[in-house]
This record gives C-alpha cells, structure tokens and sequence, in this order.
C-alpha cells in the first residue's frame, strides 16, 4: 500500500492528473472507512471530514518530502482533522499518534464493509456448511476440491451448498422484510 | 458538494508542484525575528563592548550554548512542520546541551571557595535575565509562528514548544551581546529558565495559534 500510494503521489507532484485523480480516489475510500470507525456508523460529519482532509492533502502537498513515507504523511493529517473535529464539537479523545497501518487496512474500503456482512451471514451456518460455503462461493473452489478437502462425496458437497444458499437467502429476506 | 465532484475538480486543475522548502522558510523567518530582537536589544539595553567581550571564554560559552539549542529548535520545528515526520534528534541535542552546561556550572561551584558560590550562579542581573530573554525571544516566536502556520504542523502544542524553543534560544543569543554574566552556573540556570519559559508558552500558544 505504502509504495503504490508513495508512486502515485510522486506522480501526481510531477503533474500526472489521472494519477492524482486515482491517488485522491483511493484515500477517500479509506478515509471514510476510518472516520466511520472513529465517529461510529452513520454519523452525518463523516463525509465532511473525508473532504476536509481530501482537500488539506491538496493544499499542503507542497510540504510532504519524497523522501518520508506516504502513508503516516497522510494519517497525521487525518488525525489533526478529527481531533480539530473532536474540538469543534466539545468532544476530549485521543487519537493514536502512529496508526498508519488501521487507516490503510482493508477493514477501511467498501469491500472491507462488504466482507465483514458476510462473515457475520455466513455466522450463523452450521460450521462445516459455513466451510463449504466459503471453500465454494468465496475462494472459489471447484465442488471437486471442495469435496477433497472436506472428505465428503461430490453430490453431498453440491446439496449442502445448495441448501446453505437457500438458507442465507432466507435470512437476508427475512430480515429486509 | 460530492466528494467525486470535489476530487475530480482537484485532479483535473493540478499542475506540477515543487516541494516547499520548509528548513529555508524557517531559518528565514528566524533570522528576521532576530534582527528585530537585535533592534529591540540596541534600543532597549544597548550592547556590550563586545571587542573586549569577543576575547573572552565565557562570551563564547555563552553564544555556543545558545547556538546549539536554537539548531535543536530549528531542527524540532522542521520536523514538526512536515505531517507525519516525528521529532528526529532535537530533545537529544537540548538534553545534552543542558546537561554539558549543568556540568561545566557544577564543576565551577566545585571550585569556588564557598563565599562566592551564591555570587556565581546568581551573578548580578540574575532577577532580570529570564524576563528579557522572553522579552528579545518574542519577536522570533511569531516569525516562527507565522512560518509554521503555512507549513502543515498537526501537533501543535510540541511545534509550538518547539518554535518557543527556537524563538528563546535565539532571543538568548541575542542576550548575550548585552548580558556580561561570566559564570556557567549562572547561564545554566537563568538562561536555561528563560529558553525553558519560552518553550512552555510557546507549546501553550501553539495550540491556538498553529491552527490551519
């Protein structure tokens, strides 16, 4: 994350548009999975700081050196908006002086919130069909390699799959209802 | 507005941008806050005979001292201008630079027969030191200030301890053309209060005044 953040800022300081466009892109992913995390879900500031700091990254690019590392450049930026937003609104926390690597983790991006739904989905299956599910419909194992691993028949792999589909379906329409 | 909005609006009006050149807008800011505490000190106290003080150790002792806890200082507000960058060697250089000037006071009161110990590390101008050097270090501290606020400091009580840090050692330099203390017990104790005091208020200031 670090070098491919790194490289597209040093590409974006030399004048590369689309880079800077990509560069911007991909922090506002994690920057608003961070503040969600710290300001907890659906806050209604969240966004505004993501912009905020977005916009800070632009007007002090001037002061990052290519010779330090990105990624902390841009987490104490992050920090020092929260905490001027912490300040704003009366709040007293601290936040973590070094945390680079929680901004930057994947738990932070869109396809972090979308795994963590189906991990708690997948939760509520029975362990071995929760192992199958996952072998067949997220790592992507074929129902042969799955049937290897698990030591059950073919056909035996293919019904409990298909029933641990039916079931999941079942609770996610249950619970839109 | 839409944060896509905003960051296409960004990408597509970016131009080539050369790094700031943070240690030159510092060392400049600090020089000017200098300057005006030279005039403030010419006005105010007026100068030493400083070909007379020139030939003198203490005089130099005095400006080394100085000297090197205004680079430490410089050195923590050019870290601290940069987000992200940590505080390097500065609180080693300042910890040694007191501890050398602790040294040399101590082996001076050693020496001296017992009578005159109060007279060395109180000197004659012991009640007005501190308060000047805060007085002469103010001026630099809001150059610093001022520099610092176009930099990116995000924490802000340790870059404004720094730039007080920075603006009393400075002030203290400048000090040193008026102040004809000879004693190292004396520097190490009303010097050191000053630049010390300094760097309190200015970590306390910083707060406030580093905001961007």
């Amino acid at each position: 994350m670090e070098s491919r953040l790194k490289a597209l800022m040093i590409a974006a300081l030399d004048g590369d548009r689309a880079a800077y466009g990509e560069l911007l892109g991909v922090l506002s992913g994690y920057l608003r999975g961070h503040f969600r995390r710290r300001l907890g879900p659906g806050a209604a500031d969240v966004e505004d700081l993501v912009q905020e700091t977005v916009l800070a990254v632009h007007l002090k690019r001037g002061v990052y050196d290519r010779g330090q590392p990105f990624t902390p450049w841009v987490y104490a930026i992050a920090r020092y908006k929260l905490l001027d937003h912490f300040r704003r609104v009366g709040a007293r926390r601290a936040v973590p002086l070094d945390d680079a690597g929680e901004l930057f983790s994947l738990e932070n991006t869109e396809e972090g919130a979308v795994r963590r739904d189906v991990d708690k989905l997948l939760a509520r299956l029975p362990p071995r069909q929760r192992q199958l599910m996952a072998d067949v419909k997220l790592t992507g194992l074929s129902m042969e390699e799955a049937a290897a691993r698990s030591g059950m028949s073919v056909s035996a792999v293919k019904v409990a799959v298909h029933r641990g589909m039916k079931r999941l379906e079942k609770e996610v329409g249950d619970e839109d209802r | 507005m839409k944060t896509a909005d905003l960051i296409d609006a960004l990408a597509a009006g970016s131009t080539p941008t050369p790094p700031i050149p943070v240690a030159r807008r510092i060392a400049a800011a600090a020089l000017l806050g200098a300057a005006l505490a030279l005039v403030l000190l010419v006005a105010w106290l007026g100068l030493r005979p400083l070909g007379e003080a020139a030939r003198t150790g203490s005089f130099w002792m005095k400006a080394g001292y100085t000297l090197i806890l205004s680079l430490a200082g410089a050195m923590g507000v050019g870290r601290l201008a940069r987000p992200g960058a940590g505080l390097g060697r500065a609180p080693l250089i300042v910890a040694a630079a007191i501890a050398g000037m602790a040294i040399l006071g101590a082996i001076e009161i050693a020496a001296a027969p017992s009578a005159d110990r109060g007279d060395l590390w109180l000197g004659h101008t012991w009640q007005s030191c501190s308060l000047h050097i805060l007085a002469l270090a103010a001026p630099v501290y809001l150059g610093v200030a001022w520099a610092l606020r176009r930099l990116a400091p995000t924490r802000l009580t340790l870059a404004g301890a720094a730039a007080g840090l920075l603006a009393g050692a400075v002030g203290a330099t400048v000090y040193g053309l008026y102040c004809d203390e000879t004693a190292a017990a004396f520097v190490f104790a009303w010097y050191t209060l000053g630049i010390g005091a300094c760097a309190a208020i200015g970590g306390f200031l910083g707060r406030r005044l580093l905001r961007w």
